[in-house]
């Protein structure tokens, strides 16, 4: 039966009695497992934010999005229409919410006072539930006032402090871009999105577009499902629809999943060169060890040779010594660990997001510790354990 | 074999090589100690007293002829059975006492017990007693660098001690001494053997081997006189 409990003591016992050594033998270690856990720690918080952003605008993992053109165009030509929009919203299965963006430029004109806001849009009643924005004054108008070309208005807060001041601007008359309309709501405040103000934002009923706008056509379209699993019929619904109507494919389909698909191989590409870059710092510093452990075999060489004479095994001597290997690494591992940690914690602080601790990357950094001190101690133990116990006491510092 | 032989030790030849050239440092050694003997092995320098020490210990192997120790012929063993006999039936002491130096003495004293795989609350008793039996009670938790070269010879016989072997094979265990320690190494030697433990000491000073009871005499590698040590003089 092999005791494990008192070669590990006797591990311990000799390395803590050669602490620096010790310390700067394990310290390839500690940088390589540091630099992962730092930038995995990053990229997960890093993640978490974007997708805690994505969220917060409204895009779930049951929505997708129809962009005009085919995907690699960079000005695409816009095709789509109010008709079409009108044609998905009867015949994509599980439909939700439709929101298609009919984006112009509208000149507000209330008293002597005139504005233009960044975003003016021809929206569907759906714009409250499908981009999680309600009015909190008055309401958003509704799918009878955007079929009955209503004229309303509903504005974003930034453009009623333009226009109104500290005053409440429902009921107010206002025109745009010279035609008049009434203000029925304002929407709750978004605040920015990646430096963007989203509050600058006027909704007419997309019917009313072309009218006041002077724009047909459909920047892109939003369009959620009641739940994930449907989403791939809705792509395809969507998709059989517009070419029925368009003879052709000129228009392409983001997925919500899609575009965290996107961000997640994005992370993962880092994670994935930051880990080879680790895997040859934990190279290099294994036969780091490698090396100091055969210089420590030779320094004991005497050690051994008593340690036989009174009874110790080949195997004991081994395994003596491949602990103090693993015990090397594991160490540096999880002072890597700890420091990746406060690393992370500190640089994401600085740029007030939140690290998100990598428990996965951790544990595998202790895996691969423990095999890289069981790799690069097994020659050394095994030239331990195999001297000569007469030579080996025979032999003179 | 009598059954109080503890060492036999059978035409014995242990042949070597420096470099190229073949050194014969046994050629044939006969000797027979039995249970509660104080033996004495002296010679010259390079007469093979180590060598045979060491075949007798079990840390080597002789190139042809038998030991039994304690009637097990240990030519047949493997080196884990051997490091086991090494471990249980004897007990080593070094001129240079071959302490390990970042132990102190009770660890030290433990190290034979926890290669037997004795627990701690009971090795550490055990080695307290040994170190109360050589008189080092009040320097137990003392490092080797901090105890004189009696002292650490005390600790040695205790480590020796610690699993209570058939023998003890000290190897001029008084060799790094002044004359006061090395007077009451062999007085706690003297004692040992007289509460039955049996003793062979390597040493080449005719005074040290006067203290024990039998002296066997080498040179290259033969016996040359095995008599009692009243009857030295006479040679």
């Amino acid at each position: 039966m092999i005791n494990l409990v008192e070669p590990l003591k006797i591990a311990f016992t000799s390395l803590l009695s050669n602490r620096l050594r010790s310390l700067l033998t394990t310290l390839g270690v500690i940088i390589g497992v540091a630099a992962v856990i730092t930038l995995v720690s990053m990229g997960e918080g890093a993640k978490s934010y974007i997708l805690t952003q994505i969220g917060s605008w409204g895009l779930g993992s049951n929505s997708i999005t129809v962009q005009p053109g085919v995907e690699e165009a960079s000005m695409p030509e816009m095709t789509m229409t109010l008709e079409d929009a009108i044609a998905l919203r009867q015949k994509v299965h599980n439909l939700q919410y439709l929101m298609p963006e009919f984006v112009g430029r509208g000149r507000l004109v209330y008293g002597k006072t005139s504005y233009i806001p960044t975003y003016s849009l021809g929206a569907s009643s759906d714009y409250p539930y499908a981009y999680k924005q309600k009015a909190v004054e008055g309401s958003f108008f509704s799918a009878a006032e955007e079929a009955g070309r209503k004229r309303v208005v509903v504005i974003g807060r930034t453009i009623a402090r333009k226009l109104f001041g500290e005053f409440s601007p429902v009921g107010e008359k206002i025109k745009m871009n010279g035609i008049g309309y009434t203000v029925i709501g304002v929407l709750e405040e978004k605040g920015s999105l990646m430096g963007m103000d989203m509050d600058d934002i006027a909704l007419i009923p997309s019917t009313l577009s072309e009218l006041t706008l002077g724009v047909t056509k459909i920047w892109e379209m939003f369009i959620t499902v009641n739940d994930e699993s449907q989403v791939p019929q809705a792509v395809a619904d969507a998709k059989k629809v517009l070419i029925a109507r368009h003879h052709k494919e000129d228009f392409h389909i983001h997925t919500q999943q899609g575009l965290i698909d996107i961000i997640s191989n994005i992370l993962n590409a880092m994670t994935g060169i930051v880990s080879a870059i680790a895997a040859i710092s934990l190279l290099v510093g294994g036969i780091g060890i490698m090396n100091i452990m055969l210089v420590s075999v030779t320094e004991r060489t005497r050690e051994i040779g008593i340690r036989k004479a009174i009874g110790a095994k080949s195997r004991d001597i081994f395994v003596q010594f491949v602990f103090e290997s693993v015990l090397i690494t594991m160490s540096g591992a999880v002072i890597g660990i700890l420091v990746g940690t406060l690393a992370a914690w500190a640089i994401m602080s600085f740029l007030k997001l939140e690290a998100v601790i990598a428990w996965g990357a951790a544990y595998s950094a202790c895996l691969v510790a423990f095999l890289v001190g069981t790799f690069f101690g097994v020659y050394p133990a095994m030239r331990a354990s195999r001297l000569d116990p007469v030579e080996a006491l025979r032999y003179e510092v | 074999m009598s059954s109080s032989t503890v060492v036999r030790i059978t035409d014995v030849t242990r042949v070597y090589f420096m470099g190229k050239v073949e050194v014969q440092a046994l050629r044939g050694i006969n000797i027979d100690v039995f249970k509660g003997e104080f033996l004495s092995i002296m010679g010259p320098s390079g007469c093979g007293k180590s060598t045979l020490m060491h075949i007798v210990g079990c840390l080597d192997r002789p190139t042809s002829g038998h030991v039994h120790l304690d009637e097990v012929d240990v030519d047949e063993l493997d080196d884990n059975s051997l490091a086991e006999i090494r471990n249980k039936k004897v007990g080593f002491v070094f001129q240079t006492f071959n302490l390990l130096p970042k132990l102190n003495a009770i660890e030290n004293v433990e190290l034979p017990l926890i290669y037997a795989g004795i627990g701690f609350d009971q090795r550490r008793e055990k080695a307290a007693e040994l170190l109360g039996v050589v008189g080092l009670k009040d320097r137990m938790y003392h490092k080797p660098s901090e105890l004189s070269g009696g002292q650490s010879q005390r600790v040695a016989i205790a480590r020796a001690l610690a699993n209570d072997p058939s023998i003890i094979l000290a190897d001029e265990p008084t060799g790094n001494l002044d004359s006061k320690s090395g007077d009451e190494i062999i007085r706690l030697f003297q004692e040992l053997n007289q509460r039955g433990i049996t003793l062979i000491i390597v040493t080449h000073d005719q005074e040290i081997a006067n203290h024990s009871k039998r002296i066997v005499r080498l040179k290259d590698g033969l016996v040359v006189s095995d008599l009692p040590a009243g009857r030295q003089a006479i040679s």
